[in-house]
């Protein structure tokens, strides 16, 4: 009957649908699609800073962009920072989120606890870490020193060795009680019979997690797993404060590089191609997830 | 499962260490906000034996608070009067503004997606959907031309607009859901009874939805505040919000970690606020409405 309700009527009318889809449509055509059409067309141009003007270059920023190894290193940045984060998230949100499934006094607090870390600025949970892991006076730096893992000539941030994963420890930080609270909701809303079955049965603890638990929460984990992985692969703020990409370019991400051609060497047609570049890839690889584990809105 | 007694003991100090350690970055940080220049740069750090003092706070706000633990202090240095207050208003401006057009825009869009049936439904939900999944770069350069050219650049409307899109996706996608759970067949004997679309959605469903669209201004309200990259591409001088204005506290010749902190503490204390506010809905809302609580 809606069908035939949205079709009946005058072209003006809020029977309709698309008198009430118009002006997210306008916001979305203005705001996405004209950028995405400019970034296309910036990045067959390049700033001539003689002439002072942008001078249209072919596909010569196209042909930069495959032969730049400091592209690829920071794809690479950015492919293995994506995998990395999202396992340690996905490993410990599981193992905190079993850890905290429980009625028991306090655990409804320690939950509430636990979400603050969200609603940080990033930039400042960044700044937060620089600090903690300053070589000189940082607490965490001081730490790990006084346990052996770290010595007083290995500052965190400035060692190629070291600093993507002070960079990680930051991420981990804010975004693993997302993961935990996601868990947490769907280990709540789990079936309890399989659960008593198994138990009659004798079956191990271990055995109930991966067997039941893990099936169960099939959609719950991909629903996560989408979500954080499109903000692991598009990460700025914590490099841009932590660590401005260095040493050398051990923490550049895409985004980063993107960002740093454009707006501090002035290369604005190559900076858009690079952010294309990461557009495409994390459209291509969202979507590839959503057809693949069937996430449905 | 049945446990014993001493396994929910063990369970539960664990679980008070682990958060206790999730935890300790926050603490730690409010604690540099309260300390006194030289007690931050102390080896081995103080992290309970420290005096508390409020100068940072009176820096960074140029305003005396009086009671700050006991001593007072007349040079406030740094910028003056009300140093960064036009900030935090800069940033409580942006986020309100961006919040109500978010949620302006995507309660109409959301009651068409809920609950009418037209040609490329599914396409439209995906189309949103993928505007969530663009790095902000690849916006934010673009934006950054067009914004010098329409005058947008350092405008409080400038920014308004792209947080508001930026949130548009989750407020369309969150929205929805809330409707999705308002039962149709309302919707459907109204309009038997001859009552209009608009009519319903002001009457019956937009009444209803009211904790989910509080619920849905807060996140959209709490991601404005955080935001960095757009803020920090698409101003130049004239206006900034406290996350970008605290990342300009790290200077070549040092970083005032004091009054940093004390920025940084002060800006968390509303989103602090608001998060526990919605405990309810957080799930929905950090899932884009696709899961449940």
């Amino acid at each position: 009957m809606s069908q035939s309700s949205a079709m009946q009527g005058r072209f003006w009318s809020f029977d309709r649908a698309w008198p009430w889809l118009l002006p997210m449509v306008a916001m979305l055509l203005v705001f996405t699609v004209y950028p995405l059409l400019y970034n296309i067309w910036l990045s067959f141009h390049e700033y001539a800073p003689l002439k002072r003007r942008l001078v249209y270059v072919g596909f010569e920023n196209w042909q930069t962009l495959f032969a730049d190894a400091r592209m690829w290193a920071s794809l690479g940045v950015t492919l293995f920072y994506f995998v990395v984060v999202l396992i340690i998230q996905l490993v410990l949100g599981m193992a905190l989120a079993l850890l905290l499934d429980s009625d028991d006094p306090g655990m409804g607090f320690l939950r509430g606890v636990l979400t603050l870390t969200l609603v940080v600025p990033p930039a400042i949970t960044g700044m937060m870490f620089l600090l903690m892991e300053d070589p000189e006076f940082g607490v965490l730096s001081w730490f790990l020193e006084q346990i052996g893992l770290l010595t007083s000539s290995t500052p965190i941030l400035a060692t190629p060795a070291t600093a993507l994963w002070g960079v990680v420890l930051a991420d981990v930080w804010q975004w693993t009680p997302f993961m935990v609270l996601i868990f947490l909701a769907g280990l709540r809303s789990l079936p309890p019979e399989p659960y008593e079955a198994a138990t009659l049965d004798g079956a191990s603890a271990m055995q109930i997690f991966r067997r039941i638990t893990l099936p169960l929460m099939n959609k719950v984990i991909a629903v996560a797993v989408l979500i954080r992985g499109i903000d692991l692969f598009r990460m700025f703020d914590y490099v841009f404060v932590m660590t401005s990409g260095g040493p050398g370019t051990t923490t550049y991400t895409l985004s980063l590089y993107a960002w740093q051609q454009t707006f501090s060497f002035i290369k604005w047609g190559y900076g858009a191609t690079i952010s294309l570049l990461a557009l495409v890839i994390i459209l291509v690889i969202a979507n590839l997830f959503i057809y693949i584990a069937k996430v449905r809105w | 499962m049945v446990r014993s007694k001493s396994q929910r003991m063990v369970r539960m100090i664990l679980a008070w260490i682990v958060v206790g350690l999730f935890f300790f970055p926050l603490y730690y940080w409010m604690t540099v906000a309260f300390k006194e220049g030289r007690e931050i740069f102390d080896i081995p750090p103080r992290v309970f034996n420290f005096t508390p003092t409020m100068k940072n706070f009176e820096e960074v706000f140029g305003i005396s608070f009086g009671f700050g633990f006991g001593e007072q202090r007349e040079v406030l240095p740094g910028g003056g009067n009300w140093y960064m207050t036009p900030r935090l208003l800069d940033s409580i401006i942006i986020a309100v503004g961006s919040t109500a057009l978010a949620i302006a825009i995507s309660t109409f869009a959301s009651y068409a997606l809920s609950r009418m049936d037209f040609r490329g439904r599914h396409h439209f939900v995906g189309w949103v959907l993928s505007t969530r999944m663009m790095p902000p770069v690849a916006v934010a350069i673009p934006m950054f031309f067009m914004f010098r050219d329409f005058g947008l650049m350092d405008t409080h409307f400038g920014i308004i607009l792209i947080h508001a899109l930026m949130n548009l996706p989750l407020a369309v996608l969150l929205l929805k859901s809330f409707f999705d759970d308002i039962p149709r067949e309302i919707d459907e004997s109204a309009i038997i009874d001859g009552a209009s679309r608009f009519l319903i959605f002001r009457r019956v469903v937009f009444p209803m939805a009211k904790g989910g669209i509080a619920a849905t201004a807060v996140l959209c309200f709490i991601f404005s505040w955080t935001e960095f990259l757009f803020v920090l591409t698409l101003t130049q001088t004239g206006l900034k919000t406290v996350p970008v204005v605290a990342s300009t506290f790290v200077t070549s010749t040092g970083t005032a970690w004091g009054n940093m902190a004390a920025l940084g503490t002060a800006a968390m204390i509303p989103a602090f606020i608001f998060i526990l506010l919605v405990q309810k809905q957080l799930v929905r809302g950090l899932t884009l409405g696709s899961l449940k609580q």
